[in-house]
Protein backbone atom coordinates (compact mmCIF):
# COMPACT_ATOMS: atom_id res chain seq x y z
CA UNK A 1 0.00 0.00 0.00
CA UNK A 2 1.05 3.82 -0.85
CA UNK A 3 1.69 5.60 1.96
CA UNK A 4 0.33 8.71 -0.09
CA UNK A 5 -3.13 10.27 0.76
CA UNK A 6 -3.64 11.81 -2.73
CA UNK A 7 -7.03 12.54 -3.79
CA UNK A 8 -8.06 10.38 -6.78
CA UNK A 9 -7.75 11.77 -10.02
CA UNK A 10 -10.65 11.91 -12.10
CA UNK A 11 -9.64 11.11 -16.35
CA UNK A 12 -11.95 12.04 -19.50
CA UNK A 13 -12.47 9.68 -21.93
CA UNK A 14 -11.10 11.55 -24.27
CA UNK A 15 -6.92 11.05 -24.28
CA UNK A 16 -5.10 14.23 -22.93
CA UNK A 17 -1.90 15.69 -25.02
CA UNK A 18 0.79 16.24 -22.10
CA UNK A 19 -0.96 15.45 -19.21
CA UNK A 20 -1.53 17.36 -16.20
CA UNK A 21 -3.44 17.08 -13.69
CA UNK A 22 -5.79 20.45 -12.37
CA UNK A 23 -8.64 20.44 -9.77
CA UNK A 24 -8.59 16.90 -9.55
CA UNK A 25 -9.05 15.93 -13.40
CA UNK A 26 -6.76 14.94 -15.83
CA UNK A 27 -6.59 17.95 -18.72
CA UNK A 28 -4.61 18.55 -22.02
CA UNK A 29 -1.67 20.97 -20.99
CA UNK A 30 -1.05 21.70 -24.64
CA UNK A 31 -2.62 25.04 -25.51
CA UNK A 32 -3.24 25.55 -29.72
CA UNK A 33 -1.17 28.49 -31.15
CA UNK A 34 -4.14 29.32 -33.94
CA UNK A 35 -7.55 30.47 -33.68
CA UNK A 36 -9.36 27.45 -34.15
CA UNK A 37 -8.84 24.56 -31.51
CA UNK A 38 -10.71 21.85 -29.95
CA UNK A 39 -10.72 21.69 -26.08
CA UNK A 40 -11.74 19.07 -23.83
CA UNK A 41 -13.95 20.40 -21.18
CA UNK A 42 -15.37 16.59 -19.67
CA UNK A 43 -13.93 18.34 -16.27
CA UNK A 44 -17.10 20.91 -16.48
CA UNK A 45 -20.09 19.51 -13.69
CA UNK A 46 -23.05 18.50 -15.60
CA UNK A 47 -26.10 18.47 -14.31
CA UNK A 48 -29.19 16.58 -16.23
CA UNK A 49 -32.82 18.07 -15.09
CA UNK A 50 -36.20 16.79 -16.33
CA UNK A 51 -39.34 18.81 -15.00
CA UNK A 52 -42.75 19.91 -17.08
CA UNK A 53 -41.87 21.81 -20.09
CA UNK A 54 -43.84 24.50 -18.87
CA UNK A 55 -44.56 25.43 -15.15
CA UNK A 56 -42.90 26.55 -11.72
CA UNK A 57 -39.74 24.80 -12.56
CA UNK A 58 -39.32 25.49 -15.75
CA UNK A 59 -38.97 29.52 -14.86
CA UNK A 60 -36.77 28.85 -12.01
CA UNK A 61 -34.06 27.65 -14.27
CA UNK A 62 -34.59 30.91 -16.60
CA UNK A 63 -35.10 29.36 -19.91
CA UNK A 64 -36.54 27.67 -22.40
CA UNK A 65 -36.18 24.09 -24.60
CA UNK A 66 -33.40 26.05 -27.37
CA UNK A 67 -31.80 28.89 -25.47
CA UNK A 68 -29.57 29.19 -22.87
CA UNK A 69 -28.45 31.55 -19.74
CA UNK A 70 -25.97 32.23 -17.69
CA UNK A 71 -27.12 32.37 -13.88
CA UNK A 72 -25.42 32.11 -10.13
CA UNK A 73 -26.99 28.80 -8.05
CA UNK A 74 -26.83 29.57 -4.25
CA UNK A 75 -24.39 27.64 -2.74
CA UNK A 76 -22.00 27.27 -6.18
CA UNK A 77 -20.49 30.89 -5.84
CA UNK A 78 -17.49 29.31 -8.41
CA UNK A 79 -17.80 30.71 -11.70
CA UNK A 80 -20.42 30.85 -13.91
CA UNK A 81 -23.51 28.39 -13.77
CA UNK A 82 -24.98 28.04 -17.66
CA UNK A 83 -28.14 26.73 -18.09
CA UNK A 84 -29.00 24.66 -21.46
CA UNK A 85 -32.40 23.99 -22.52
CA UNK A 86 -31.56 21.09 -24.42
CA UNK A 87 -34.72 19.29 -25.04
CA UNK A 88 -38.53 19.69 -24.50
CA UNK A 89 -38.74 19.38 -20.67
CA UNK A 90 -35.32 18.62 -20.65
CA UNK A 91 -32.12 20.60 -19.29
CA UNK A 92 -28.32 20.63 -19.24
CA UNK A 93 -26.65 22.54 -16.06
CA UNK A 94 -22.78 23.10 -16.22
CA UNK A 95 -20.82 24.60 -13.70
CA UNK A 96 -16.76 24.98 -12.91
CA UNK A 97 -15.23 21.20 -12.17
CA UNK A 98 -15.96 19.49 -8.82
CA UNK A 99 -19.02 21.41 -8.56
CA UNK A 100 -21.46 18.68 -9.49
CA UNK A 101 -22.53 17.46 -6.59
CA UNK A 102 -23.10 21.17 -4.87
CA UNK A 103 -24.75 22.25 -7.69
CA UNK A 104 -27.15 19.05 -8.13
CA UNK A 105 -28.14 19.93 -4.31
CA UNK A 106 -28.72 23.55 -5.02
CA UNK A 107 -30.88 22.34 -8.31
CA UNK A 108 -32.69 20.25 -5.98
CA UNK A 109 -33.81 22.24 -3.25
CA UNK A 110 -34.49 25.66 -5.61
CA UNK A 111 -36.95 23.28 -8.01
CA UNK A 112 -38.50 21.15 -5.61
CA UNK A 113 -40.69 23.67 -4.10
CA UNK A 114 -42.04 23.85 -7.46
CA UNK A 115 -44.36 21.07 -6.29
CA UNK A 116 -43.76 19.30 -9.93
CA UNK A 117 -42.23 16.28 -10.41
CA UNK A 118 -38.72 17.11 -10.99
CA UNK A 119 -35.60 15.28 -11.29
CA UNK A 120 -32.15 16.08 -10.82
CA UNK A 121 -29.04 14.01 -11.65
CA UNK A 122 -25.28 14.47 -11.66
CA UNK A 123 -23.98 13.32 -15.43
CA UNK A 124 -20.43 14.96 -14.71
CA UNK A 125 -18.60 11.04 -15.24
CA UNK A 126 -21.10 9.92 -17.80
CA UNK A 127 -20.65 12.24 -20.53
CA UNK A 128 -18.03 14.05 -22.47
CA UNK A 129 -18.17 17.33 -23.26
CA UNK A 130 -15.87 19.11 -26.15
CA UNK A 131 -15.46 22.96 -27.28
CA UNK A 132 -15.11 23.90 -30.96
CA UNK A 133 -13.95 27.26 -31.10
CA UNK A 134 -12.48 29.75 -33.61
CA UNK A 135 -13.65 31.60 -36.97
CA UNK A 136 -13.69 28.12 -39.14
CA UNK A 137 -16.07 26.15 -36.57
CA UNK A 138 -18.90 26.29 -38.15
CA UNK A 139 -17.10 25.30 -41.27
CA UNK A 140 -15.61 22.63 -39.47
CA UNK A 141 -18.93 21.02 -38.02
CA UNK A 142 -21.03 21.73 -41.03
CA UNK A 143 -18.90 18.47 -42.65
CA UNK A 144 -20.35 16.56 -39.61
CA UNK A 145 -23.74 17.94 -38.88
CA UNK A 146 -26.64 18.84 -40.93
CA UNK A 147 -27.62 22.05 -39.04
CA UNK A 148 -27.96 25.06 -40.52
CA UNK A 149 -25.41 27.16 -38.61
CA UNK A 150 -25.56 30.86 -39.54
CA UNK A 151 -25.77 33.43 -37.50
CA UNK A 152 -29.76 33.59 -38.57
CA UNK A 153 -30.69 30.08 -37.20
CA UNK A 154 -28.40 29.03 -34.31
CA UNK A 155 -26.98 32.73 -32.82
CA UNK A 156 -25.14 32.82 -30.06
CA UNK A 157 -26.87 31.04 -26.88
CA UNK A 158 -28.77 28.78 -29.37
CA UNK A 159 -29.20 24.95 -28.02
CA UNK A 160 -30.10 22.00 -30.24
CA UNK A 161 -29.53 18.21 -30.34
CA UNK A 162 -29.18 16.66 -33.55
CA UNK A 163 -26.02 14.12 -34.65
CA UNK A 164 -22.56 15.29 -35.25
CA UNK A 165 -20.59 12.77 -37.55
CA UNK A 166 -23.89 10.24 -36.39
CA UNK A 167 -23.22 10.55 -32.67
CA UNK A 168 -26.66 11.95 -30.83
CA UNK A 169 -24.66 15.30 -29.74
CA UNK A 170 -26.49 18.10 -27.33
CA UNK A 171 -24.73 21.45 -29.62
CA UNK A 172 -24.75 24.81 -27.45
CA UNK A 173 -23.27 28.04 -29.03
CA UNK A 174 -21.58 29.81 -26.29
CA UNK A 175 -19.13 32.39 -27.85
CA UNK A 176 -19.00 33.89 -24.57
CA UNK A 177 -17.27 31.15 -23.16
CA UNK A 178 -14.83 30.20 -25.79
CA UNK A 179 -11.10 30.63 -25.51
CA UNK A 180 -9.76 33.96 -24.65
CA UNK A 181 -7.25 33.38 -27.68
CA UNK A 182 -9.69 32.95 -30.18
CA UNK A 183 -12.59 34.89 -31.56
CA UNK A 184 -15.41 33.59 -33.62
CA UNK A 185 -18.43 31.46 -32.45
CA UNK A 186 -17.71 28.69 -30.16
CA UNK A 187 -19.68 25.38 -29.76
CA UNK A 188 -20.04 23.16 -26.77
CA UNK A 189 -20.54 19.43 -28.10
CA UNK A 190 -22.04 17.01 -25.14
CA UNK A 191 -21.90 13.34 -26.05
CA UNK A 192 -22.49 9.65 -24.16
CA UNK A 193 -18.87 9.57 -22.50
CA UNK A 194 -18.21 6.51 -24.67
CA UNK A 195 -18.29 8.74 -28.04
CA UNK A 196 -16.05 11.32 -26.83
CA UNK A 197 -12.87 9.90 -28.01
CA UNK A 198 -14.35 9.14 -31.25
CA UNK A 199 -16.42 12.52 -31.49
CA UNK A 200 -12.95 14.48 -30.71
CA UNK A 201 -11.48 12.09 -33.47
CA UNK A 202 -14.15 13.08 -36.01
CA UNK A 203 -13.43 16.68 -35.55
CA UNK A 204 -10.06 16.81 -35.41
CA UNK A 205 -9.85 14.78 -38.41
CA UNK A 206 -12.86 17.47 -40.25
CA UNK A 207 -11.22 20.29 -39.04
CA UNK A 208 -7.43 19.15 -39.89
CA UNK A 209 -7.93 21.57 -43.52
CA UNK A 210 -8.53 24.28 -41.69
CA UNK A 211 -5.86 24.46 -39.25
CA UNK A 212 -7.78 22.87 -36.41
CA UNK A 213 -5.53 22.09 -32.72
CA UNK A 214 -6.29 20.63 -29.48
CA UNK A 215 -6.53 23.18 -27.11
CA UNK A 216 -6.48 23.15 -23.56
CA UNK A 217 -9.22 22.98 -20.78
CA UNK A 218 -11.48 26.62 -21.04
CA UNK A 219 -13.84 26.28 -18.59
CA UNK A 220 -17.15 28.62 -18.94
CA UNK A 221 -15.40 31.61 -18.53
CA UNK A 222 -13.40 31.86 -21.49
CA UNK A 223 -13.71 35.85 -22.95
CA UNK A 224 -14.26 36.96 -19.74
CA UNK A 225 -11.31 36.54 -18.45
CA UNK B 1 -31.84 14.04 -47.89
CA UNK B 2 -35.18 13.72 -46.96
CA UNK B 3 -36.42 16.30 -44.27
CA UNK B 4 -39.01 15.63 -41.83
CA UNK B 5 -40.30 18.62 -39.86
CA UNK B 6 -40.35 17.85 -36.25
CA UNK B 7 -42.63 20.15 -34.57
CA UNK B 8 -39.97 21.07 -31.87
CA UNK B 9 -36.96 20.93 -33.54
CA UNK B 10 -38.11 21.96 -37.07
CA UNK B 11 -36.62 20.47 -39.93
CA UNK B 12 -34.23 17.78 -40.15
CA UNK B 13 -32.79 14.55 -41.76
CA UNK B 14 -35.19 11.65 -41.60
CA UNK B 15 -31.90 10.05 -40.56
CA UNK B 16 -32.92 11.51 -37.25
CA UNK B 17 -36.31 9.95 -37.04
CA UNK B 18 -37.72 6.52 -36.49
CA UNK B 19 -40.95 4.80 -38.42
CA UNK B 20 -43.56 3.68 -35.76
CA UNK B 21 -45.96 2.84 -37.92
CA UNK B 22 -49.93 4.59 -39.23
CA UNK B 23 -51.70 6.18 -36.60
CA UNK B 24 -55.25 7.16 -36.02
CA UNK B 25 -58.03 5.03 -37.70
CA UNK B 26 -55.39 2.99 -39.71
CA UNK B 27 -53.21 2.48 -36.96
CA UNK B 28 -55.65 1.72 -33.96
CA UNK B 29 -54.55 -0.94 -31.32
CA UNK B 30 -57.42 -2.97 -30.73
CA UNK B 31 -58.16 -3.85 -27.04
CA UNK B 32 -55.76 -7.84 -26.73
CA UNK B 33 -58.36 -9.28 -23.78
CA UNK B 34 -61.34 -8.73 -26.65
CA UNK B 35 -59.59 -8.88 -30.29
CA UNK B 36 -59.99 -11.72 -32.08
CA UNK B 37 -56.71 -13.46 -33.64
CA UNK B 38 -57.75 -12.25 -37.20
CA UNK B 39 -58.41 -8.45 -35.78
CA UNK B 40 -54.43 -9.03 -33.90
CA UNK B 41 -52.95 -10.35 -37.42
CA UNK B 42 -54.54 -7.04 -39.17
CA UNK B 43 -53.24 -4.90 -36.75
CA UNK B 44 -49.76 -6.63 -36.48
CA UNK B 45 -49.12 -7.11 -40.06
CA UNK B 46 -51.61 -5.30 -42.42
CA UNK B 47 -50.91 -1.78 -43.20
CA UNK B 48 -53.25 0.70 -45.77
CA UNK B 49 -49.88 2.00 -47.23
CA UNK B 50 -52.10 4.28 -49.75
CA UNK B 51 -50.31 5.82 -52.57
CA UNK B 52 -51.00 9.56 -51.39
CA UNK B 53 -52.10 11.06 -47.51
CA UNK B 54 -51.18 8.81 -44.90
CA UNK B 55 -51.09 9.62 -41.17
CA UNK B 56 -48.50 8.47 -39.51
CA UNK B 57 -46.47 8.11 -35.78
CA UNK B 58 -42.99 9.26 -36.05
CA UNK B 59 -39.61 9.33 -32.98
CA UNK B 60 -37.48 11.90 -33.06
CA UNK B 61 -34.65 9.93 -31.28
CA UNK B 62 -31.61 11.88 -32.55
CA UNK B 63 -33.39 14.96 -31.51
CA UNK B 64 -36.17 15.83 -28.88
CA UNK B 65 -36.72 12.45 -28.09
CA UNK B 66 -40.46 12.92 -28.66
CA UNK B 67 -43.66 11.21 -30.73
CA UNK B 68 -45.33 13.17 -32.78
CA UNK B 69 -47.84 12.23 -35.51
CA UNK B 70 -47.32 13.54 -39.86
CA UNK B 71 -49.22 13.61 -42.35
CA UNK B 72 -47.24 12.26 -45.14
CA UNK B 73 -47.47 12.23 -49.06
CA UNK B 74 -46.59 9.02 -49.67
CA UNK B 75 -45.37 9.69 -53.04
CA UNK B 76 -43.99 13.21 -52.49
CA UNK B 77 -42.90 12.88 -48.97
CA UNK B 78 -44.36 16.45 -48.63
CA UNK B 79 -45.92 16.86 -45.50
CA UNK B 80 -48.98 19.19 -44.45
CA UNK B 81 -48.89 18.76 -40.95
CA UNK B 82 -47.41 17.53 -37.80
CA UNK B 83 -49.28 17.32 -33.91
CA UNK B 84 -46.42 16.73 -31.14
CA UNK B 85 -47.80 14.02 -28.84
CA UNK B 86 -48.76 15.06 -25.54
CA UNK B 87 -49.24 18.83 -26.70
CA UNK B 88 -48.25 21.59 -28.85
CA UNK B 89 -45.14 23.40 -28.51
ZN1 LIG C 1 -37.54 16.90 -32.47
Amino acid sequence: MSETSEEPIARSPIAPQAPVVRFGWEISARAARGDLSLSDETPLAKVAVRAPFRGAAADALGVGFGRTTRTDVDGVGVGDVLVVGSGPGEWLVLAAPGRGPDLAAALTRRLGSSGEFVSVIDLTHGRALVRLAGRAAPQVLAKVCGIDLSDSVTPDGAALRTTVARVVTDVVRDDRGGPPSSVGPSYLLHVERSSGQFLAGALLDAGAEFGLETGTFVGLAGRDT
Amino acid sequence: MMLLPCPWCGPRSATEFRFCGEAGEAGARPDPATATPEQWRRYLYLHANPRGWSTESWYHGSGCRRYFTAERHTLTNEVRSTTAAGGAP
